[in-house]
């Protein structure tokens, strides 16, 4: 009776450790800084064979475990990586349709493309990380480490599940640049297909296929709990 | 704006030519819809999807006021939220037209209303100055109606504090550097296609008092602040201030010194002393120079002005733009295709931002008013204002506010304004029709030192 107690004490106490959160000095947690960059490129069929519409935006927090490079230079294995990233967002409104050299395109589509994206009803666009895995290790200090992303990204009440390619890159001053591109189908989360009518000149209609390239800018910080130093 | 300070004012080919030359042709017909460059959009069509609004209020009821009033009405980004006049017949008169929007006989209620982001400053001049501080304080977006103020003193500190309030959008009423046509011209003219310049004039002619009449004495005096010349600084100042800064903005350049000359001729019995005819000559640097005159003596053709340069010269007159070319300048080939209107002996070939666009449908008809430089600014104003609001949220949503001068760096840098004239157009241009305003009154030539243009 006692020795089963006692297996049943270790064996909870062992599941408790091995579900309960890693221990904070484990895990590098990072936030969102200025600089990020994300981008949604399509295709119409007159007027501009292509668009751009871009945000200076990408929100949310992400904390890593110790298989993720957070130092130039670090020596790691390829392999699963512990990570997080739930609140991953941007917002709709803060994505703009530029011309190619980054001016400013129009309100008018603007509003169209809020429209489309339901933005009363779901004012961001949404990530949530659910796998990571790091491919290779850079071949120099300069060069990017290469992870395979699985996540969900929910657009205009839609969620579904994409994979990518993410280029990770720590930088001094314990900053992380991330990038990486993806090419969704507008359809996937019944969006469009988006038909303007500009100016009574006809009826333009975009493209199914966008590719989002995105370059997020990151910082580190105290996790919560940690000795919080700001 | 590359300001060559020391070298007579060179229209800068390099920006323009940078647009290669398919795109430099399509500008040069004039034909091709700006809708990118310039965003002109009928107003039909913008109604259709106008996007968020913003509340903005309105102080100062006067002639101008009204007209500000009637404008704001028809930018559909912007709501009518509450009008302002210490005068209570000037409040009824704007009601009647407005009945839902509220009105109120003090500024300070509107700029204590938290659900008011923006305000637009029409009072008289020198009357800006503590409505456009406190609205600056209370973090609103702020449109304050050109000259900026009646003395150095007061136009400084109005764009001081304008710099300052990193988190506003700050828009001096020179209407003409919100409008697209205005753009259209200065790309042509920075192309060098006028050569160099050797004049620019300007005038204002409208036979009319400026008086207005109260049965309350008191009254009577506050309205008619333009007459009095330790508040006003007269046809120069309050008129001239929109064609000065053009010329100075195209000729990219500002004024070293201004000679004046002033005489009451025709409205001297009602006790004003502020000349009703005014000349001034502007001295630019390389010996160019803007004689301007006004008068509200004579309405003979009335307001214009004019960029005469040794290829070509630019008039612009109520809106539209013609280029008047020298016989032995060269050609650039689509002049026989572009539209020509007659002035007496001269031929003007149609300078026009959108000679294509598609004209309205019959029976539908453009309304007026909002393809005024007047509705362009609102319209860049409200806009701009929604823009710094929206990025603000989305910036704090994203990262905080920890970092507030992380925040004024992206407003400032990161988010893309429409054209406007900002603190420094409108200080500079107040500073140069004060230093006019004091040649024409002393009849002496005054200097104006560089410094006297910086913000420190």
């Amino acid at each position: 009776m006692k020795t089963r107690t006692l297996i049943a004490g270790t064996v909870a106490l062992l599941m408790a450790t091995a579900l309960a959160a890693p221990a904070a000095d484990q895990m590098t947690a990072y936030s969102s800084s200025r600089g990020s960059k994300i981008r949604i490129e399509g295709t119409a069929n007159i007027i501009h064979p292509t668009w751009q519409v871009e945000s200076p935006f990408i929100a949310g927090m992400l904390e890593v475990g110790p298989g993720f490079p957070t130092e130039p230079g670090q020596a790691l294995t390829p392999g699963k990586v512990e990570a997080r990233a739930t609140n991953v967002f941007v917002q709709v409104r803060s994505l703009k349709s530029v011309e190619s050299n980054g001016k400013l395109y129009s309100d008018k589509m603007d509003e169209i493309m809020y429209e489309h994206l339901k933005v009363d009803k779901y004012p961001a666009i949404r990530y949530r990380l659910t796998e990571l895995t790091l491919k290779e290790a850079p071949k120099s200090k300069d060069a990017p480490y290469v992870l395979d992303s699985k996540g969900e990204l929910a657009v205009a009440g839609i969620t579904n599940t994409i994979s990518m390619p993410v280029n990770v890159l720590p930088l001094d001053n314990k900053k992380l640049k991330i990038t990486g591109s993806v090419t969704l189908k507008m359809s996937d989360y019944k969006v469009g297909p988006v038909e303007p009518k500009l100016l009574g000149i006809g009826i333009i209609k975009t493209g199914d296929e966008v590719k989002i390239p995105f370059e997020w800018m990151l910082m580190q910080r105290p996790l919560p709990g940690a000795a919080a130093t700001k | 704006m590359n300001e060559n300070e020391t070298n007579a004012p060179d229209f800068n080919r390099r920006d323009f030519l940078k647009g290669g030359s398919v795109a430099t042709l399509m500008t040069m017909l004039g034909g091709v819809e700006l809708l990118a460059q310039t965003n002109a959009e009928p107003a039909a069509a913008q109604s259709a999807a106008a996007g968020p609004k913003v509340k903005v209020a309105l102080v100062g009821l006067g002639l101008w006021g009204r007209e500000i009033l009637n404008t704001l009405a028809r930018v559909p980004q912007a709501e009518l939220a509450a009008i302002c006049d210490t005068y209570p017949a000037a409040i009824k008169r704007c009601a009647r037209d407005f009945p839902n929007v509220p009105s109120m006989g003090d500024g300070q209620t509107i700029l204590a209303n938290q659900d008011i982001p923006a305000v637009v400053i029409a009072t008289p001049t020198h009357r800006h100055k503590d409505l456009v501080l406190a609205a600056l304080k209370a973090g609103k977006h702020v449109y304050c109606e050109a000259p900026l103020a009646h003395t150095m003193e007061d136009a400084r500190a109005i764009a001081l504090a304008a710099k300052a309030a990193r988190q506003s959008v700050f828009q001096a009423g020179l209407q003409a550097r919100s409008d697209p046509q205005q753009y259209f011209v200065l790309k042509f003219i920075r192309a060098g296609n006028v050569g160099q310049a050797v004049l620019a004039r300007a005038q204002w002619h409208k036979k009319t008092s400026w008086h207005v009449q109260s049965a309350n004495a008191e009254r009577e005096k506050e309205l008619n602040w333009r007459l009095d010349k330790s508040i006003s600084l007269g046809l120069v100042g309050e008129v001239g201030c929109h064609a000065i800064d053009q010329t100075a903005w195209f000729l990219n350049a500002k004024p070293r010194a201004v000679s004046g000359f002033g005489s009451l001729l025709v409205w001297s019995d009602d006790g004003r002393d502020v000349p009703d005819t005014v000349q001034a000559a502007f001295e630019f640097p390389g010996g160019v120079r803007l004689i301007y005159d006004a008068t509200l003596g004579n309405s003979f053709d009335g307001a214009y002005e004019m960029l005469y340069g040794a290829n070509a010269a630019v008039m612009f007159r109520e809106g539209k733009a013609w280029m008047f070319k020298e016989v032995d300048s060269p050609l650039f080939g689509w002049e026989v295709y572009a539209g020509k209107d007659q002035f007496y002996k001269e031929t003007g070939i149609t300078l026009v931002v959108d000679a294509s666009k598609p004209k309205p449908p019959a029976g539908q008809v453009e309304d007026p008013i909002t393809s005024t430089p007047l509705f362009f600014a609102l319209q860049n104003f409200v806009r701009n204002a929604i823009d710094v609001s929206q990025a603000k949220k989305s910036y704090l949503e994203a990262y905080g506010d920890a970092d507030p001068e992380g925040l004024n760096e992206h407003l400032a840098k990161e988010v893309q304004r429409r054209p406007a004239a900002g603190y420094l157009e409108g200080f500079q241009a107040a500073v140069t029709v004060i230093k006019a305003n004091e040649a024409i009154l002393s009849g002496q030539r005054v200097l104006i030192q560089p410094e006297l243009y910086e913000l420190s």
